[in-house]
């Protein structure tokens, strides 16, 4: 186990991958949108010194005065997924071990043989330089008292986005002045309970008995009180646990009312699933759908209906359309406005585990027919090849009126340099 | 694996003396580097560098670990625009020599961001 654990985390960092391509978007405030430009998700300081909230609907802000200068875009998964690789790859060659816990945090390993200050200043640097996303580092003796440590470089400026809580001292006034809610895996409900026992900053919670702790908030607030007193409990996870279900959900660009048109998004999603799952070398026996209509719409009644069942084992994109397909249909209520759907699948089992008493398919021709469509989008990108059922023009589809390139992943859309 | 399944090994009549030495096709990314973290292709806008061999639409790979050296050429930022620009130092500084002769070169200063140095070129089409 190491002796300190980091967390590194990017900079608004949505905000910061479209800044690294585009300098007219340095100095002004940027907003990043949810999917179909629903909600800022991601913001730069002058956005946010702008009073923009995160969460706020675009389409109620967007025409205040004092919003003209922020440049609002829609949310760029392909590119920040590839940034993110990029910055983990920074890392990975310069601590023992890494743990992406998202697409913009990452914990590490810290046991290196060097001054930690100097170290996590130089890391910052290079991923900056090489991946050209501005970070903050925090690091101390557990994963809880790292990731508080990042969120205080994060928060206090004059910190130089570096914070370090290894020293009990400096560790202990920091409780003194953080209330409990500011730490990892305490929720406002757990600080609900809490500030009924009269415990309000951090250092009320390292300091109360560990027994009426555990018994209130059970083994996981213990944990959290054991790491933020300086004992790890929470090792780096290197592997990805084997998932347990995968899903693929979106909201529809615009109300979906023709059985056409959903039954092009459930298979769209269905297929996508699949692919997911075959990415993994996985087969899921169990399927779900779901699909409901909008929960604010004024004078609409809000439905949600959803069938589950059992299936043979599969990752045939062919199959799960089908079977998909054929649960929706069975939910499909015409004259309502469908705001949202999804493919779920569940109890995922490595691929062709099991020989089949009564398989109804043949999987190892099943098998070469997917992993050739994989392949042809592998190499010529997603969707190139693709079963017709999820559609051509895919009218539902979500809205992204603001996107920028995908500046590093497609050759078509690299940035632009002029010869000078 | 070649789409159609055909690597050169799987052969109905005779068997292939090639299948212990099968290699297949020559990755590119691979010779340009292009899974490292710090290299990015750009394509090139522009005829300004035409002595320099960069023609416009030629696609070149920044590498954004690498060092700048006199007469290297680097991709810049500069009052929002992303140029490609030939570097020299001289007088204790950088500069941006421009490729047609009758522009003065321009002093590297703040707000300036050297984004990368360019380390290959690639032309899809001669």
């Amino acid at each position: 186990m190491p002796a300190t654990y980091g967390l590194i985390d990017g900079n608004s960092f949505y905000c910061s991958a479209e800044r690294a391509f585009d300098p007219a978007l340095r100095h002004v405030p940027v907003v990043v949108l949810s999917n179909n430009d629903g909600c800022a998700i991601a913001r730069t300081p002058e956005a946010k010194a702008l009073g923009i909230k995160m969460g706020d609907p675009w389409h109620l802000v967007r025409g205040r005065a004092e919003l003209r200068p922020v440049r609002w875009m829609s949310s760029n998964y392909t590119l920040y997924g590839d940034m993110s690789r990029r910055v983990y790859q920074v890392l990975a060659e310069r601590v023992p071990r890494v743990e992406p816990y998202s697409i913009d945090e990452m914990f590490l390993d810290l046991d290196v043989p060097r001054d930690l200050a100097l170290f996590c200043a130089e890391l910052r640097q290079e991923v900056l330089h090489i991946a050209k996303v501005p970070t903050c580092v925090g690091w101390g003796p557990t994963k809880t008292i790292a990731k508080l440590a990042n969120g205080l470089a994060k928060d206090f400026s004059e910190l130089g986005g570096l914070c370090d809580l290894t020293d009990p001292a400096e560790r202990a006034a920091w409780y003194q002045r953080l209330p409990v809610g500011e730490v990892w895996g305490i929720g406002g409900r757990t600080q609900e309970k809490l500030a009924r026992l009269g415990i309000e900053s951090i250092a009320d919670f390292v300091e109360a008995d560990p027994r009426i702790m555990r018994d209130l908030l059970t083994v996981v607030g213990g944990r959290v009180q054991m790491e933020l007193r300086g004992t790890s409990c929470l090792p780096l996870q290197m592997m990805v646990a084997t998932r347990k279900g995968l899903a693929c959900t979106r909201a529809f660009g615009r109300p979906v009312t023709q059985w056409s048109e959903m039954r092009e998004a459930v298979a769209a999603y269905a297929h996508r699933a699949a692919e997911k799952l075959r990415a993994e070398d996985l087969e899921a026996c169990h399927l779900a759908v779901f699909i409901h209509t909008d929960p604010h719409a004024p004078g609409e009644r809000y439905e949600h209906l959803q069938h589950a069942a059992r299936i043979e084992p599969t990752s045939d994109s062919r199959d799960l359309i089908a079977e998909a397909v054929r649960m929706a249909e069975g939910l499909w209520q015409d004259g309502r406005r469908w705001v949202k759907a999804g493919v779920v699948l569940n109890d995922l089992q490595p691929a062709g585990r099991q020989a089949r008493l009564f398989a109804t398919r043949e999987p190892r021709a099943s098998a070469k027919t997917m992993a050739v469509m994989d392949a042809i989008n592998r190499q010529h990108g997603a969707g190139t090849l693709r079963p017709a059922a999820i559609g051509i023009a895919q009218n539902w589809g979500t809205r992204r009126t603001m996107l920028s390139p995908r500046y590093t992943t497609r050759i078509g859309e690299i940035m632009r340099v002029r010869a000078f | 694996m070649a789409q159609d399944g055909y690597t050169g090994a799987e052969t109905t009549g005779f068997v292939s003396p090639a299948s212990d030495h099968l290699e297949g096709p020559i990755d590119l990314s691979e010779v340009l580097d292009l899974r490292r973290p710090n290299r990015y292709p750009v394509r090139v806008l522009g005829e300004a560098l035409i002595d320099r061999g960069i023609l416009p639409g030629d696609v070149l790979i920044a590498d954004a670990a690498a060092d700048p050296r006199p007469g290297a050429v680097a991709i810049v930022m500069l009052h929002g625009e992303v140029l490609v620009a030939q570097l020299a130092h001289k007088r204790g500084q950088w500069w941006l020599r421009p490729g047609r002769r009758d522009q003065p070169a321009v002093p590297v200063s703040e707000d300036m961001t050297l984004w990368a140095v360019v380390a290959a070129l690639v032309r899809e089409r001669v």
